[in-house]
């Protein structure tokens, strides 16, 4: 063989060694030293003694993976401000240190579901599983309904797994709490690191859906909202759930515990829509529906005032005025409040808050109805057995002249 | 590829496949990613590799019965199985590795026995005397045997972003480490094959190779930019994601400088698939460095924008490579079916597919990266989108099409009419290719 010849095998045994040596880089480059910083953070970073997931959890975990879920939702919340902004505090080595193999995902056709645990009601989440366009009218999620046993108020082991495993993304760092955050900061020994400082940017969980039980104010809803916009928004978002005209009879209702309202039956003040659009109903399905515009929410308000608009004012017979007020003083203040705003003593101590009557009157049926068999899934029970045929009427007469309608809700009608 | 399509419908029409389990979107989706790299792809290269391998090498491949056990084994112990457990709930929830672990093992069998199949003739002949197909023959096999096992296995011991990174690597490797290098084999051997010249400049193909094995390793962390993954991780990735799209356009340069006089369109179909094959790639390789970078990659990332990109990958370069290297050696075999018309109607249709696809979901996926910046509800990104998965799932069903033409093209129509359309053979046809095929040689 020529010099030539070995000279350009000479050059080839190189370049095939640099060529495995290249591979082998990479391997420790971007594998092996990148693990090695990952588990190092996550043992400076994590809480003492982070929350485990439970058995179940791990089983939806698994369940999670086996259909693909994580094809159209990731679970990674970027280092970026649109992404905190809309999920929440991006995602920190320590959060997804028992997710093997992991669940990133690489395409967000649904959101990211680092944190919806807590956004959504568990009633919610099998309602939706079972038939997502039940509840969202315009979703694309397929249906899982080999998971339940025929309805969604009837979900089998792995519906209840999957959704304990919903339920627990993103809940190990919220209950670390400041004094976890304060650790994590601390941990991170990062002060002028200008990305790894983003992880503590913004609110935890940003899900705009997320109910809050609050009594602060909302942001006030301008009158006289769009109603044409609001019609169209209401039809493609709670006309499933609160039916197309109110009546709490959507398509999605069946399931929901406590049920959908029946919004053709209440008159709502401006203040008390625009409460329960940006902080939801907590302990219910409702969500929030904080991500859409003032205008938008002022439309919602406006369409939703109209369900109720033509109803004839039905007579107080004036002998049952001071029976009204004289059940509700013994029965009902002390979660509905005195003046009934909804503020009783027990109230904080309730799963959900007691219904403010200063800022929504019900239909005389519908306060009889509720009445006579409580509302399902609430703390409001049924009066049946206590109160007579009269005293219910009564009651229902005085809740409903609580009733302090904002100027703002007169105009819109 | 029917997989892929079906996903593409359950999209728009969600509810389909809803009472049975195995037809969920996620798992059909695991099946159609699997399906296009190891069903189709790998497939169609073992295929081409029984043709170029003999020539290349000038000895046959190691043993005829081998290749019936890796035939044997690919399809009815990796895809078979592999598509049967995923529809049936057991799979692993990793991009390209949605195959379980059990499946996993006969992958890497039967990867190490298409090695032993296919690789000793290079080496028994000298390592100096190797052409370019055959350096990308030696370097994917080989490659893919070590970075299937870390892509497959690492994940499910690493957890959470330490896993990613591996992912990551993966992602990048399935494409870059074995479908590239498979791919442009068969583009290099075909080019000079049809044109009887050979190819333009072996130095510039040499340099080529080296710098995409060197690179195409180090780009898997672009997969996570923005991730807690560390910044010096994530930023040589997307340095390297550049220094490729640079080292690509030496390849394709070199590719296209060796087509020239072909014409834009040539008469030869399998030079026209592998010509159209190449410029794919130049452009999907470019369009990878671009996303690579934090400006582009922090809007495009998650949508899609990147479906976009991997279906002119894996369909625009690697499948057109693959068709061409099929029809290629079909017009040597006399005993093939060929039916040329067919053929012509597959590369209009899946261009025209492609095409389409790419557009339409580039189109979509800014859409839809400009709606989650601008911070309206989530479900408004949804709706915009319809259109755009519409108009994807329709035009999934011309690629289909044109996928069915080109079976129809290769198993209809009469014996050995491949033989005829084959470009007007230089003096000395079946006899010269070899010589042509190692210039390395006769440079020396």
């Amino acid at each position: 063989m020529n010099r030539a010849g070995r000279a350009l095998r000479m050059s080839y045994l190189v370049a095939s060694v640099a060529g495995v040596a290249f591979f082998a880089l990479s391997v420790a480059l971007l594998g092996v030293w990148p693990a090695r910083v990952l588990d190092a953070q996550t043992a400076a970073m994590a809480p003492a003694h982070p929350l485990e997931p439970t058995t179940s959890e791990r089983r939806g975990r698994a369940i999670y993976a086996r259909e693909g879920c994580a094809y159209c939702h990731t679970q990674q919340i970027r280092y970026l401000d649109s992404d905190i902004a809309r999920f929440g505090q991006p995602t920190l080595a320590w959060e997804t240190r028992r997710d093997t193999p992991q669940l990133w995902g690489t395409r967000r056709i649904g959101p990211d579901l680092s944190r919806v645990g807590g956004a959504r009601s568990l009633d919610w989440h099998y309602a939706h599983l079972f038939a997502p366009r039940e509840i969202v009218a315009v979703s694309v999620m397929p249906g899982y309904p080999a998971l339940f046993d025929g309805a969604p108020e009837r979900p089998r082991q792995d519906a209840r797994d999957l959704v304990a495993y919903l339920d627990s993304l993103g809940r190990a760092r919220e209950l670390a709490g400041p004094e976890g955050e304060a650790h994590a900061r601390e941990g991170c020994h990062c002060p002028d690191d200008e990305m790894a400082q983003m992880a503590f940017h913004g609110v935890l969980n940003a899900h705009p859906a997320r109910a809050r039980r609050t009594t602060d104010a909302p942001p006030a809803l301008p009158a006289n909202g769009d109603r044409g916009r609001g019609t169209q928004l209401y039809l493609q978002h709670c006309a499933t759930c609160h039916g197309p005209t109110g009546g709490g009879d959507g398509v999605g209702s069946h399931s929901l515990v406590p049920p959908p309202a029946k919004l053709a039956e209440h008159e709502y003040s401006t203040e008390r829509l625009s409460a329960a659009l940006w902080y939801g109903v907590a302990g219910s399905a409702m969500p929030a529906w904080r991500d859409y515009s003032l205008a938008d929410r002022a439309a919602l308000s406006a369409t939703v005032q109209a369900l109720s608009a033509a109803r004839p004012e039905p007579e107080v017979p004036a002998h049952l005025v001071p029976l009204g007020a004289q059940v509700y003083a013994a029965n009902c203040v002390q979660c509905h409040g005195e003046k009934g705003d909804g503020r009783g003593a027990a109230a904080d101590k309730l799963a959900m808050a007691p219904a403010n009557f200063t800022t929504q009157r019900l239909s005389l049926t519908e306060a009889l109805r509720v009445l006579r068999a409580g509302v399902h899934g609430s703390p409001m029970a049924p009066w049946t057995t206590r109160l007579t045929d009269a005293e219910r009427l009564a009651a229902a007469h005085h809740v409903r002249s609580l009733y302090r309608a904002a100027p703002a809700a007169t105009e819109a009608r | 590829m029917s997989f892929g399509l079906i996903a593409a419908w359950q999209l728009i029409v969600p509810d389909l496949g809803r009472d049975a389990a195995w037809l969920g979107w996620g798992r059909v989706r695991y099946a159609h990613t699997q399906g296009i790299m190891l069903g189709w792809l790998a497939n169609a290269f073992f295929a081409f590799l029984y043709h170029a391998v003999p020539i290349l090498t000038g000895k046959p491949v190691t043993s005829a019965r081998l290749g019936v056990w890796i035939f044997a084994l690919w399809n009815f112990a990796v895809m078979l199985p592999g598509w049967v457990l995923v529809l049936a709930g057991v799979s692993q929830p990793l991009e390209w590795a949605e195959f379980p672990v059990v499946v996993d093992v006969v992958v890497v069998a039967a990867l190490a026995l298409a090695a032993v199949q296919f690789l000793p003739g290079f080496f028994r002949r000298g390592m100096e005397s190797l052409y370019v197909s055959s350096w990308y023959i030696i370097g994917g096999l080989v490659f893919t045997l070590l970075a299937y096992p870390m892509g497959n296995l690492v994940p499910e011991f690493l957890p959470g972003a330490a896993g990613a990174a591996f992912s990551g690597l993966w992602i990048h490797d399935a494409v870059g480490l074995f479908v590239t290098p498979l791919a442009l084999a068969i583009i290099y051997f075909v080019i000079p094959a049809s044109t009887g010249r050979p190819v333009y400049s072996h130095f510039l193909s040499m340099l080529g190779f080296w710098l995409l094995f060197f690179l195409y390793p180090l780009n898997g962390t672009h997969h996570y930019v923005y991730s807690v993954i560390p910044m010096a991780a994530q930023l040589t990735a997307i340095v390297a994601s550049a220094l490729l799209g640079v080292t690509v356009v030496i390849v394709v340069t070199n590719l296209f400088l060796s087509m020239r006089g072909a014409g834009l369109l040539p008469r030869d179909p399998a030079l026209r698939f592998v010509g159209t094959g190449t410029f794919f790639y130049v452009i999907v390789s470019l369009q990878g460095s671009a996303q690579a970078q934090m400006a582009v990659n922090q809007t495009v990332h998650f949508t899609d924008w990147v479906v976009a990109h991997s279906h002119l990958a894996m369909l625009g370069f690697a499948s057109f490579a693959a068709a061409g290297g099929l029809v290629h050696a079909w017009q040597r075999m006399p005993e093939a079916r060929y039916n040329a018309t067919a053929i012509t109607w597959a590369y209009w249709l899946l261009v025209s597919g492609l095409v389409g696809m790419v557009v339409d979901l580039t189109i979509g996926g800014l859409v839809q990266g400009e709606l989650w910046k601008s911070g309206a509800p989530w479900i408004d990104s949804v709706t915009a989108s319809r259109v755009y998965w519409v108009a994807r799932a329709h035009i999934g069903t011309i690629l289909a099409a044109g996928f069915i033409a080109l079976l129809v093209g290769l198993t209809t129509g009469p014996r050995g009419a491949g033989l005829a359309v084959r470009p007007a053979p230089a003096a000395g046809a079946d006899n010269g290719l070899a010589p042509r095929l190692s210039p390395v040689t006769e440079a020396l």
